[in-house]
């Protein structure tokens, strides 16, 4: 095993287009984050965000409800100023508010652009109105619950201005430079898919010539998979400490927590590459094409594209956020970093080892007795 | 050693094996011989259970030959057509890397490795990466890649394919010794001299199907050619080729851009009677010469064209 385990990490170390994508790739990105972002916000309290509120006709107690929300943030995350419709759009045309807050008896939010900014009075509207729905259904469904509703809701404010007190907060960027993290984890997959294909042999003579082995199909399937997780990890390593070290943008401190996410994050992309890669009907053009489908697509729906796509997902289909590896490996770094949730982040981390032993095993049943249509 | 019985593999509609019986004995080097296209690959791939095949069955070493067969893999060696050797690492690590998928002891794996190199000729090579070695060396690195083990049953697909004829003297050379050594050998191939050569046992193969089986001289033994007698530079009319056709003995004649080839059946004085005839017309001719029958011959008669077409 140990034989196997050295040539196979020379194979990888030596293969300068190889490590160029895995290792460099993903660094130079950083670095053009960190220029494009500039250095100067990097690790800073967030600015509290400016917001014009408009109180519509009528007096309905959603509207006193939504108007006393805002007003428990205002001065933490957000500034109101109560205006008239027009004013206000003229400040929002001005920039001089973020976005405006409707304050009636159906609470909304208009915003003149999109971003970071943009994305938190979205979130806040959305927490809002998710809350003000379990509310309501409590008192429909389950009204003697209505104070232990009523508690959980404390706790979690409690939470976050225990949070904010800490100084645990979030700088927007930082945001990037997980999604960066976890592209540059997920991006393993290409290296197992890759390997997988060196092994079939239909694909490749290296491939046929390994397959008429007498060494177990599990046991070359282990050692691509400990071989080429260990030179992810490193790569992913690598690039988190250039980020928290060189670019000094600070991950949260959680040195254990940002190991145990990594090492997670480059066991799922391996095995799924490995899962990819196993596929023998598809050639090695395809596979590739179905690393970038599962590298992007996750990616996209975990919000590491449009920042507010995993909180929709949350609200209408919160499992897809639950097996998608790049919205738990994403959760976990927020749950790391700023909600401080360690309960929530072991359970992401499960998840993802789950995932990696199942993609193995059924890698290991496709490819243990294969025999190719052609070669 | 290895039994194929009634192998069928078929892409589509297209027979690639055709009811493929083989019978191989321990120490022979066993030769398929066929033009491209014939099969010969196809068995092979059947053989080590890595292509799929619609019908029939393969014994290796008296066992059924199955993907997971990781005893019997254990004694095999395959030299692939396609050099399949690690570009990243050198000509010792590659060696090396193949030789541990079958021997796990290192001291072993160590003298295994250095007998293979030094016997396919690499040792002042060792350090060097593949892309720096000639196509007639690479050839040999991928050669010692699958014998460095020392299995009992060596399959060997066309692993002369595009070599010098330096190296592939020093491939046949090898192939000989090692089969002096024990080793039972299956060499493919559609150059019919180094079948002839080396191999003990043939079989001709053609659209799948085994044409004739036996050594070379049972194979030679069951066409009508005898000899084959080429006449360059002689300018010939029709009649006289008509004439030449009805000489004892001879069963075929071709005559092309001043070459005139007679093939005749086994019998004495052939030459003597053909350089008569044309002496007697006084026809002048070039250079004469006269050759036993060959796979070759073997094939074209069996199957109506040449081997290399």
């Amino acid at each position: 095993m140990l034989h196997l385990m050295k040539y196979q990490f020379l194979q990888i170390v030596r293969e300068w287009s190889t490590m160029f994508w895995a290792l460099f790739f993903p660094i130079i990105l950083g670095g053009f984050f960190y220029i494009s972002f500039g250095s100067g916000n990097m690790g800073e309290d967030m600015e509290v965000l400016k917001t014009a509120v408009v109180e519509e006709e009528g007096e309905t107690l959603e509207k006193t409800v939504f108007l006393s929300f805002l007003e428990e943030l205002d001065g933490d995350m957000i500034e109101i100023e109560v205006m008239e419709e027009e004013e206000a759009l003229r400040a929002l045309n001005a920039d001089e508010a973020e976005g405006i807050f409707y304050a009636g008896r159906e609470p909304g939010l208009t915003v003149a652009k999109s971003g970071m900014e943009q994305s938190i009075l979205k979130t806040l509207l959305d927490t809002y109105q998710k809350n003000a729905e379990m509310i309501k259904t409590v008192v429909k469904e389950h009204p003697e619950k209505i104070e232990a509703a009523t508690l959980a809701l404390e706790d979690w404010k409690e939470t976050t201005e225990e949070l904010s007190v800490g100084g645990r907060t979030l700088d927007p960027n930082i945001s990037y430079f997980f999604a960066l993290i976890a592209y540059a984890a997920l991006s393993g997959m290409y290296l197992g898919i890759k390997e997988c294909c060196q092994s079939q042999a239909n694909l490749s003579a290296l491939g046929a010539r390994k397959s008429i082995t007498p060494t177990h199909k599990l046991k070359l399937i282990l050692n691509s998979f400990l071989i080429l997780t260990a030179i992810q990890f490193f790569n992913v390593m690598v690039l988190t400490g250039i980020v928290q070290f060189v670019f000094h943008i600070d991950l949260g401190g959680n040195a254990g927590g940002i190991l145990l996410i990594n090492l997670l994050g480059s066991m799922i992309s391996i095995s799924l590459g490995i899962l990819i890669g196993s596929i023998s009907k598809l050639s090695l053009g395809m596979k590739m094409g179905f690393g970038t489908l599962f590298t992007l697509f996750p990616g996209f729906l975990a919000g590491l594209m449009f920042g507010n796509m995993k909180n929709l997902i949350e609200q209408h289909c919160p499992v897809i956020n639950r097996i998608n590896p790049a919205a738990v490996l994403s959760d976990s770094y927020y749950c790391m970093a700023v909600y401080n949730d360690t309960a929530r982040m072991n359970r992401n981390l499960l998840i993802l080892a789950a995932m990696c032993v199942l993609c193995m095993l059924i890698s290991f049943l496709v490819i243990r007795r294969e025999r190719y249509d052609s070669i | 050693m290895v039994t194929i019985t009634n192998l069928v593999k078929r892409y589509g509609s297209l027979v690639a094996l055709d009811h493929l019986n083989l019978e191989i004995e321990e120490g022979e080097i066993y030769g398929l011989l066929g033009p491209n296209g014939s099969g010969k690959t196809t068995a092979i791939n059947c053989m080590l259970a890595i292509l799929k095949y619609d019908k029939g069955g393969i014994r290796i070493m008296g066992e059924e030959m199955r993907p997971d067969s990781y005893e019997v893999k254990k004694n095999i060696g395959v030299v692939m057509q396609n050099v399949a050797v690690f570009e990243q690492m050198s000509v010792w690590e590659n060696v090396d890397y193949f030789c541990g998928l079958y021997v796990t002891d290192k001291k072993r794996r160590r003298e295994l490795v250095e007998e293979a190199v030094r016997f396919v000729g690499l040792e002042d090579y060792r350090k060097m990466r593949p892309k720096k070695l000639s196509g007639g060396l690479l050839r040999r690195l991928n050669i010692a890649c699958g014998i460095a083990h020392k299995p009992k049953l060596i399959i060997m697909d066309e692993p002369t394919v595009a070599v010098d004829p330096q190296s592939r003297n020093k491939i046949l050379e090898g192939i000989l010794e090692l089969n002096r050594q024990g080793t039972t050998i299956i060499y493919t191939s559609h150059y019919m001299e180094e079948v002839e050569q080396i191999c003990t046992k043939i079989s001709i193969m053609d659209h799948g199907r085994v044409l004739a089986s036996g050594t070379k001289e049972e194979l030679k033994g069951m066409i009508k050619t005898g000899e084959t007698i080429t006449i360059e530079a002689v300018v010939l009319d029709e009649e006289q080729i008509a004439e030449i056709r009805e000489l004892p003995h001879v069963f075929q004649v071709t005559y092309e851009e001043q070459v005139l080839k007679i093939r005749l059946s086994g019998a004495k004085h052939n030459l003597v009677r053909i350089l008569h005839y044309l002496e007697e017309r006084e026809i002048s001719f070039g250079r004469v010469f006269s050759e036993l029958p060959t796979l070759n011959d073997v094939f074209l008669e069996i199957t109506g064209k040449e081997l290399r077409d």
